[in-house]
Order: structure tokens, then sequence, then C-alpha cells
């Protein structure tokens, strides 16, 4: 099991349209992937539960994965979050 | 993964003594009268479930004094204070507002005089009264706390009601559990939550609901999000179910052994409490839906009483206990006769 902690950088937080780009490029992987935020833990591959956040701009996530191919998809999940999900920031 | 149970949230640390009484009024529907003017109690807070009733503090022993928890005058500690004469009820009081007291209950209708009300509101310790009998006042207000204080976690999967027992249906991402859920619904069930389920640990129960957000909605994959009340109206939802059952779904495999019998059970430790687990792995032309309404009354079954496969193992011991002497050992069938009507 891998975490790391990260940062919510697009300035309309993580709304809908973010959160499908999550869990879709999370679904990719075989690996569990979990996100933790305050006391919450939801499953990173749920829309439901990545929405049931509302992390704001600046939210600080930990994310957990464990799975076989657990560094690759903190690698392709770090650099979309840095990337602000290919989404143009409005 | 199989299913395990997440962490515990961190639980609630204060509860400030002014949300308290509010949800008192709201929510446990208590009759609630403020006797101090300024209002001190947002600033107040309350730490702990236990409550105190501080007799022997009035009387002037304080080395043992619980005076962070929440204070109950009842009618003991008025009279006590009501025989003393108006120096000393003074001086009583304020053995115990020299303490930083969350806040006074006063109960079954009991009240202090003027001049105690003005030390309590110079200490800054707000006094409420009110006319329910002091042990029915304690019990609901511990309840009220003990809700407020308590564990909880979050764990991934569809919270159902079905005949009444809930059923938490887990399994892995996009294996099919919303839509068991939904097809559960159509079929008249009620649904608790999706994809993220509160439980909260009450007394030896536990409680689950959704969260604030995401009530009452679910992820269909390929369709997107739909309001189930919306929807399927009020009938199909819940505000909480106890958790009684984990149903988990799995990929069937070969290699892994499934329950064939029903007299072995399996259970998970979710928050502390042994939870029944059914594995179901799935297979074509398997309805799950079905099968969790089977799971449903087989529940309420042993629940009343009457457990099948143990009813279906005693049957055979006590065939194998009467195979003896002239035993016929050609397969019977359930009817010994057949009557003439050929049907």
């Amino acid at each position: 099991m891998i975490k790391k902690k990260i940062t919510i950088k697009n300035s309309s937080g993580l709304h809908a349209r973010p959160s499908a780009a999550l869990v879709k490029t999370a679904s990719k992987f075989s690996s569990d992937f979990f996100i933790h935020f305050y006391g919450y833990k939801v499953n990173g591959k749920s829309i439901l539960g990545v929405m049931t956040l509302a992390a704001e701009h600046g939210a600080e996530l930990e994310l957990e994965f464990e799975g076989s191919d657990e560094k690759e998809a903190m690698k392709t999940i770090t650099e979309l979050i840095d990337n602000k999900f290919g989404l143009k920031d409005e | 993964m199989p299913f395990t149970a997440s962490e515990p949230i961190p639980r609630k640390e204060k509860i400030s003594v002014s949300y308290l009484v509010q949800k008192l009024r709201e929510r446990v529907q208590l009759n609630l009268t403020a006797c101090t003017s300024g209002d001190c109690s947002e600033y107040k807070f309350v730490y702990e479930v236990d409550l105190h009733r501080p007799g022997m503090a009035l009387a002037g022993y304080t080395d043992l004094f619980t005076y962070k928890r929440i204070q109950i005058i009842g009618n003991t500690e008025t009279q006590f204070l009501d025989h003393l004469p108006n120096s000393e009820q003074i001086k009583a009081f304020e053995n115990i507002t020299g303490f930083d007291l969350p806040v006074i209950f006063l109960t079954d209708g009991n009240k202090l005089s003027d001049d105690l009300i003005k030390i309590a509101e110079k200490a800054s310790i707000p006094i409420y009264s009110t006319p329910v009998e002091t042990t029915r006042f304690m019990f609901l207000l511990r309840d009220f706390l003990e809700d407020q204080f308590a564990t909880q976690t979050m764990v991934h999967g569809a919270m159902v009601d079905v005949y009444g027992i809930g059923i938490l249906i887990a399994g892995k991402s996009g294996i099919g559990k919303s839509e068991v859920a939904l097809d559960l619904i159509e079929r008249g069930h009620r649904l608790v939550a999706d994809d993220v389920v509160m439980l909260t640990k009450k007394s030896n129960v536990l409680m689950s609901s959704a969260t604030e957000m995401s009530k009452h909605f679910m992820e269909i994959r390929g369709l997107g999000i739909v309001d189930v009340m919306s929807m399927f109206g009020i009938r199909s939802i819940r505000y909480q179910k106890r958790l009684e059952v984990v149903l988990e779904l799995t990929l069937w495999d070969e290699a892994r052994d499934v329950e064939r019998t029903g007299l072995n059970h399996d259970s998970v430790s979710i928050l502390g409490l042994d939870i029944p687990l059914i594995h179901l792995p799935i297979t074509p032309g398997k309805n799950i839906t079905v099968i969790a309404e089977v799971i449903a009354m087989n529940y309420l079954l042993k629940h009343y009483g009457y457990d099948p496969a143990k009813a279906f193992q005693d049957r055979i011991q006590s065939k194998i206990a009467s195979k003896t002497g002239d035993f016929d050992p050609t397969p019977r069938r359930a009817i010994e006769y057949f009557e003439g009507d050929v049907e």
C-alpha cells in the first residue's frame, strides 16, 4: 500500500467534471484506490464518493493505492490532479 | 480485496452548549427554558457523555468533583439548597460555580433563587430548566450525547432495507452493487445510501445512513447520476437503518470455497461489532436481487427461531439414527400415496 498527499489545484474544486475524470482514470487500474479527506474515506473509483468530499481549491487530499499496479496508478492520478484534470479552468 | 471495515472517523471532540440546547429542543422535543441572561452558551463546550449530579460538591466536598461534565440539579440538590439559610445557600452554590462548568440543567421544574442565578451569570455558566423528570431527562440527554460522540466509519457499498432487514451490498467497484440496489428499489425495497455509507455505533448496533451530500443519489454506470427519491418517491428511501447483514459480491473464482450448507456463519468485525457476512460469487444467470430477498427472509426466519440448514441437518441425523435392523434402503418419495386424480 502506498500513500500520497496532494492538493487540488483547479480553481472550482472537485466538482462533477473533475470527479468524473478522476474516477474514469482510476477505474483503468486494478489497484484499490481510496481518498482520505478530514474524516472521510471514500472509494476513488466511485463518482458519488468523490463528489461527497466537495473538495475545494487548495484542499489537501491523501490518496491511498493498493494492488499490483499501485505505483503506476499513483503516478497517473497525481499527474491528472496536477494538470487540473485536463479541463479548462473555469 | 475482501470486505473490511474502514478505520473509524476521528470522534467529535466537543459540542457547544448552544448546539446541544438547540438540538435537544428540535430533535428530542425537550422543553428547555434559559434561566440565565447574557448568552454565553456558544462559548461553553461539552466534552463527554457522562452527566453529574453535584450534591457532594454543593455540600462542600469538591476533591473529586467532575466539573467538566454536564451538571444536573434535581429534587435532591434543590431541596438541599432550600433547607439552608440564604447566606449559606450562596456559599454552597459558589462551591460549584467556582469551577468552569459547561452548563447546569434544572430538572423536574425546579428553580433557583435570583441570587443564585446572578452568581451563575457572573461566572458565565448557562442554566436551563426543564419540567422533565430527572431520571428521564438524564436518560434522554445521555442518549443524545452518546449519539453525538459515537464512533463512526465510512464504507463503500449500497445500503438497502429489504423486508425490514438492513443489507449492505459490498464488493469491488463496477461489480454491480448499485444495479442490484436499483433492482431492489424497483421491487419495493428501500434505499438508505449508495456508494458512501456512514456507520454509527449506537450501544451495540450499527446504524447506517447516507452522507449529507450523497443522500438518495445513485450512480448507474453508463447513465450517470440519478436521484432515487425524485424518481421512485418517498417510499423508496430511508434515512436510517440498522446494519444486519453484509452481502459481498465477488467475481466467480473456481479456487475459492463457497458456502454450500449454510451451517457455517462468516462474519466481519465493524467498529468492534460482528456482522454476519455472506460471500456471493456472481455467475451467469444468477439473480442477485432475488438472492438478496432470500437472504433477508432467511435472516428473518432464523431470527424467529427457524434455521433451515439446521433443520435439514437434524433430519439427516435422525434418518441415519433410524437405520437399524430391517431398514429399507431404497429411495422414498416425499408422498406416501398418490391420490386418484392424476394432477
